[in-house]
This record gives C-alpha cells, sequence and structure tokens, in this order.
C-alpha cells in the first residue's frame, strides 16, 4: 500500500484490509519503492469517503498538481514525506482532525522564523507577522481552490429514497450530488475563504462517549485553543465541516450508527435497513456505550486546518486586503518619517491578482475587492489592528482613532 | 584543460539549442514556473562548468568586508532554489535521489554570502552571474584532483560546508536522510515469489530482509490507529487516542 509504485494495489472494501483480488502482487512487491503523494494519497486524499470530501486542501489533483493550486508540490515535486519526515515509520505532522502525533511539521522548518528574503522594510514588517499570523492566512486565502469540498453534510434527511439529487456545478468542476440516500444532504464549496481563529496549535476535542452540552446551538467537535492574548497563539486558517448529527437525548454522546452491512443476512446496517434506531443501537452496543433509544439532530462543526495547498508567493495577500486603514493613508507617515520615495499606492493599495481563480467561483470579484479579509473583529479587535491593536499607542505614534 | 572547455562549450550549445527556447516559453506561459521550477533546477543540476583555475588569495575578514562594501546581497541571486544532483558526484557513485537547496534562505539567514563563497576566482570571466560567487563546483569537481590536489572533491566540499554549520546552528536536516533520499535498489531479482502468491507469503518475503522496519512499524499510528496525542486540550499524557479507539467521524 504505502510502498507501491506501480498505482495499481487496492484494498478491498469488504475485506477489512486484505487486498483486492485482482491485484498482481508479485509485480506490486518486485516494483517496491519510496512512498509517493499517490501512495500516500490513496487514502488521505479519500478522508470522508472521497476526493477531498473532509480535507479541503488534499485531493487528487495533487497528483499533477497546477503549481498555482501548490507551489510545493506543483511547482517542486514534493512528495508528502519531503515536509512530514519520518523517523523509523514514525511519520511527523499534527493533524486537525485525529488526536494521535508523532512529529510536527512547520513551515519554518525549511523557510524559518524570518521567511520573507531581504532586508527591506516590507520583509521587515511582514516577518513581524509571522509570530502571530499563520503563513497559510496569506499564503493560502482560498482553500480546496483545485477540487471542490463537502462544507455541509446533513445526516438527518439521509433515508428520503424519492428525493433525486440535484447536481451541483463550482466553476469548472465536474457536477457533484446535493443528496445521498445513504449520506443525505451536502453542500459543496470550491475556492472558499477560510474562517479564521487564533491557534496556540492545541485542539479541544470531544472524544468518543463525552457528554456534550446539549443547549448550544452548536456542537463543536474539534475546534482550535488559542486566544488573542495567548502569546504562542497565531491567527489562523481553517475549513469548516458542518453537519447535522445525532445525539442520544438522555446521556448526550455522539452516536455511532452501524452504516456497512455486515453480510446479506445484516438487519441492522443503515444502509441497507435504512432504520436509524437499530442502527444506532448496534453501533453504540459495538463501541460498548450505553444509548438510551431516544435521539436528537445537533449542528455540528469540526475545524480542519489549512495547511497545504500554498499558493505562489505572487497570489499571497496584500496588506490593504486585511488592513483596510491603509486605504485611507497616502504614505507610511502614521509610523516612519514621510518619504516620498516609497510607491505607497504599489506597495500597500495594491490588491491580490486572483484572475486564477476566476474560472472555479463565481464572485471573485467580490474577493479579491474585499477589505478586512480576515475578519479582525472576529478575532477580538474592535477594527484594523493598525488602529485597534494597542501597540502603536504605546508608544507615542501615529494618529489616534477618532471618538 | 582544454577537454573541459571543449565539454563546456558544448553543454552551451545544448542550453542554447534546446533549453532557452523552453525557457522562454515557460517565462510566457507562467511566470511561477520559470521562478521555481523543478525543471530548471534539474536541467542547471546536469551543468558541469570548467574547474577554476587560480583563486584569490583573501583571508575570511577581509573577504567578509569585502563582499559586504559590494552591497551583493540575496537580490542579485537570480535563482533561489537549486536541485543537488551533479554529475561529477555520479561519475564516482550514485546512491541518492538529488538533495534540494533553498539558496534563498541560506543567503538570507546568513547574511554574508562569504561565508560559503569563501573565495572567488582570480579573474572575472563568466564562471556564474557574479565572479564573487561562483558555484561550489567551478572550484570542486573530482577528489583528489591531480592538479589541484589543495582542493577538496565536490562531495566533500558539500558535507564540509553544510554538516558543521547544520549543527552549529541547530537548524535545518541534522541527520544524513535529512538531505538524502536513498534510491531504492531494483527489487525484481531480490524479490523471491511465485506466480500468485497469497498476501500473506508477500508480507514474509518483505520481512525477509526488512523484519527491523516491520518491527518499527508495529509501534506507529498508522499501524495501531492511534497514539500520544501531545496536542490535544487536557488529553497530551494519553498515548491511546486516536481513529481505532477515540476518534468521533474523523477520517
Amino acid at each position: 500500500m504505502c510502498h507501491d509504485t506501480t498505482g495499481t494495489y487496492k484494498k478491498a472494501p469488504t475485506k477489512a484490509g486484505w487486498p483486492d483480488k485482482g491485484v498482481d502482487l508479485k509485480d506490486v512487491a518486485e516494483k517496491v519503492g519510496h512512498s509517493s503523494r499517490r501512495s500516500c494519497g490513496r487514502c488521505h486524499f479519500n478522508g470522508g469517503g472521497g476526493d477531498a470530501i473532509k480535507h479541503a486542501d488534499l485531493a487528487g489533483n495533487l497528483l499533477k498538481p497546477d503549481p498555482n493550486c501548490d507551489i510545493h508540490m506543483g511547482g517542486l515535486d514534493f512528495s508528502c514525506t519531503q515536509c512530514h519526515t519520518t523517523m523509523r515509520h514514525r511519520i511527523a505532522g499534527s493533524s486537525s482532525s485525529v488526536a494521535a502525533v508523532e512529529g510536527v511539521v512547520r513551515c519554518a522548518d525549511c523557510h524559518s522564523d524570518r521567511p520573507h528574503l531581504g532586508n527591506s522594510l516590507l520583509d521587515h514588517h511582514l516577518n513581524m507577522h509571522c509570530s502571530t499570523i499563520d503563513c497559510n492566512t496569506c499564503h493560502s486565502p482560498v482553500y480546496a481552490k483545485c477540487s471542490p469540498t463537502k462544507i455541509w453534510w446533513d445526516w438527518s434527511k439521509a433515508g428520503d429514497k424519492n428525493r433525486k439529487p440535484k447536481m451541483i456545478k463550482l466553476g469548472n468542476s465536474k457536477a457533484l450530488p446535493d443528496y445521498h440516500v445513504k449520506k443525505g444532504e451536502f453542500k459543496w464549496g470550491r475556492a472558499v475563504k477560510p474562517d479564521y481563529a487564533w491557534f496556540n496549535g492545541k485542539t479541544k476535542r470531544i472524544i468518543l462517549g463525552d457528554s456534550v452540552d446539549m443547549r448550544a446551538d452548536v456542537i463543536q467537535l474539534t475546534s482550535p485553543v488559542g486566544l488573542r492574548a495567548d502569546p504562542s497563539a497565531r491567527i489562523t486558517p481553517f475549513k469548516i465541516m458542518k453537519g447535522m448529527q445525532a445525539f442520544d437525548a438522555r446521556h448526550h454522546t455522539l452516536l455511532i450508527p452501524h452504516l456497512f452491512p455486515r453480510d446479506s443476512k445484516d438487519t441492522t446496517a443503515y444502509w441497507k435497513n435504512y432504520d436509524w434506531d437499530k442502527s444506532f443501537a448496534d453501533g453504540m452496543q459495538a463501541a460498548k456505550l450505553p444509548y438510551s433509544g431516544e435521539w436528537q439532530w445537533k449542528e455540528t462543526w469540526t475545524y480542519w486546518r489549512v495547511e497545504h495547498e500554498v499558493m505562489p508567493a505572487s497570489m499571497a495577500l496584500s496588506c490593504v486586503q486585511c488592513h483596510s486603514s491603509l486605504g485611507e493613508e497616502k504614505t507610511c507617515n502614521r509610523c516612519h518619517q514621510d518619504n516620498r520615495h516609497i510607491n505607497f499606492k504599489e506597495l500597500a493599495h495594491k490588491t491580490t491578482d486572483f484572475t486564477f481563480l476566476k474560472d472555479k467561483r463565481d464572485d471573485v470579484e467580490q474577493l479579491q475587492h474585499s477589505s478586512d479579509y480576515i475578519d479582525f473583529k472576529a478575532l477580538g479587535y474592535k477594527g484594523d489592528p493598525i488602529i485597534y491593536g494597542g501597540r502603536f499607542k504605546k508608544l507615542p505614534l501615529g494618529a489616534l482613532p477618532q471618538g | 584543460m582544454k577537454r573541459q572547455l571543449f565539454r563546456f562549450r558544448a553543454v552551451i550549445m545544448l542550453v542554447v539549442l534546446f533549453l532557452l527556447p523552453s525557457l522562454s516559453m515557460a517565462q510566457n506561459s507562467d511566470t511561477s514556473r520559470t521562478l521555481f521550477s523543478q525543471d530548471l533546477a534539474r536541467l542547471r543540476a546536469q551543468e558541469v562548468v570548467p574547474m577554476v583555475d587560480k583563486v584569490k588569495v583573501e583571508g575570511p575578514i577581509r573577504r567578509s568586508q569585502r563582499l559586504h562594501a559590494t552591497e551583493l546581497s540575496i537580490k542579485d541571486a537570480k535563482t533561489t532554489y537549486f536541485l543537488l544532483d551533479s554529475p561529477i558526484i555520479k561519475a564516482q557513485e550514485d546512491h541518492y535521489a538529488p538533495v534540494r537547496f533553498n539558496h534563498g534562505q541560506h543567503a538570507a539567514s546568513s547574511g554574508d554570502c562569504s561565508v560559503c563563497h569563501h573565495l572567488r576566482p582570480v579573474d572575472n570571466s563568466s564562471y556564474s552571474n557574479h565572479p564573487e560567487t561562483v558555484r561550489c563546483s567551478a572550484c570542486h569537481q573530482q577528489s583528489f584532483h591531480p592538479d589541484y590536489p589543495e582542493r577538496l572533491g565536490l562531495k566533500a566540499a558539500y558535507h564540509q560546508n553544510c554538516i558543521p554549520c547544520h549543527k552549529k546552528q541547530n537548524a535545518g536536516p541534522l541527520t544524513c536522510r535529512g538531505c538524502h533520499l536513498n534510491n531504492v535498489p531494483e527489487h525484481k531479482q531480490l524479490v523471491k515469489l511465485p506466480e500468485k502468491p497469497d498476501p500473506l507469503q508477500v508480507t514474509a518475503e518483505c520481512l525477509r530482509c526488512h523484519e527491523d522496519d516491520a518491527n518499527d512499524l508495529l509501534h506507529t499510528a498508522h499501524w495501531r490507529w492511534r497514539g500520544a496525542s501531545l496536542y490535544t486540550q487536557d488529553q497530551s499524557r494519553q498515548v491511546d487516542h486516536g481513529k481505532g479507539t477515540t476518534a468521533l467521524n474523523n477520517d
């Protein structure tokens, strides 16, 4: 599986890990080699049961990526292990979705903590940003740009055999269904602007058997830990996978359904019998957890950090796209001596060229001209941190906010 | 010397005839490719330049001062990404995949070109974009060169420059494998399997040589589907969370 270079090895879906009968195992063994995007991607591109379903930034397009989709894998032909370094088969990388970890991969491992090369004042400012902003906040300003990802999955709507799926087309992607009788209702997104949150590297997780607060509007199954006041937290982009899932109405635990039929005599599997009650009873018994027989559908969110799909530097967010206050300035004189030799318009007013995305989503114009791109209010500021962040006010620099 | 010059000219001719047209095409179609392309780095890695005959005698401090005075900087580097895969080393041994080298990052973090470009040729002939910063292989080629016995071979030059610095800075790759991905030997002759083997026969055949690796694998998260949850709030000392145990709908 992991060291197959032929691309022919595959598991039989019903054989619990045994290879498919049709695989020429001798040929696979004779051509064994290093892992590759293809071998890792066989599982990791398909999280959630298909291409790019849950991981917004991992999809089959990374086998032969456009450099604009992912500069590392597309422009420089990186394999996964180039960054996810291995040591005695332990593979570095801390995922948002699964707790187990065997090492951490940081952009700074290669790019250092001062990744903006050069000695100019702009490089200095950008490097200062690195202590408070994750690289991908600017360098991957949209997720799922080259393959649509599922952003909404409503299990409560499953089981309607009469409902015909509507086919959704996002830009030039192939049409995708908004419904599957086994799985429920979906929404898809492509070249989506992420949600941003303070993140200090730790994740809060609801784990199997945890009871949750059923009064909450939304149950956050995984969420980033971090606060504006936390010096180790950085503003980080996330895809939030939203959906409806069933909770035990009495025990307040997320219910585990039994989905895939064990055999032809199976009477409890949801994908055969379409009876949630039997499916939950069986699934919870298998998980050795109590099930009261009553359930309630609740909205759930899981946060998926946007880690891959780094775009070429020329497509990073520009200054004015977050700092709307710069749009009103004409020079750098808020903090620096007035120097007319600097082309302030070019430096601060220019917006990112998103024309690459024009066949990928319909409202690229809006994205291109948005100010306050990362939504400072949601991150705990009154507005643009240049005005309201507080650091500049501590020094006798610049104009104070009006009022 | 003449033979080397001839070889250099031949390489230049090849570049002019075949590569330049494709370069300009790449430039037209996609600017990011021109800057970063793996293909360009691959082509560059195959070049062999004529050996520098005489180097300028200059102490390291004097050289560092002089280079600073020229205001030579990262902005002068035309290419920031190289693959190190020289035919000079490959003529002797070929065990590893090309080494990826982020020249821009190294130049920026050292801030002093003379740290690596420790000497320069006496004359200004066109060894590189800038005669102060010729490539390593302009002076370091085959080891124990009869005409230049004082010079390290290219492989030793790389190692003696890279390894002590990475150790001292405690930065970048610190192990052999951190830079060098080994070539996998052809397994066609090594693997002994009957036609249509069953899966367990294949596993046993892999283990015949790779038992240690297999034992390593048994302790990993990919095999056990659980592991240390260092970065999960309030669970940082647990070692049993994962898809195999407690994860909820997390693929």
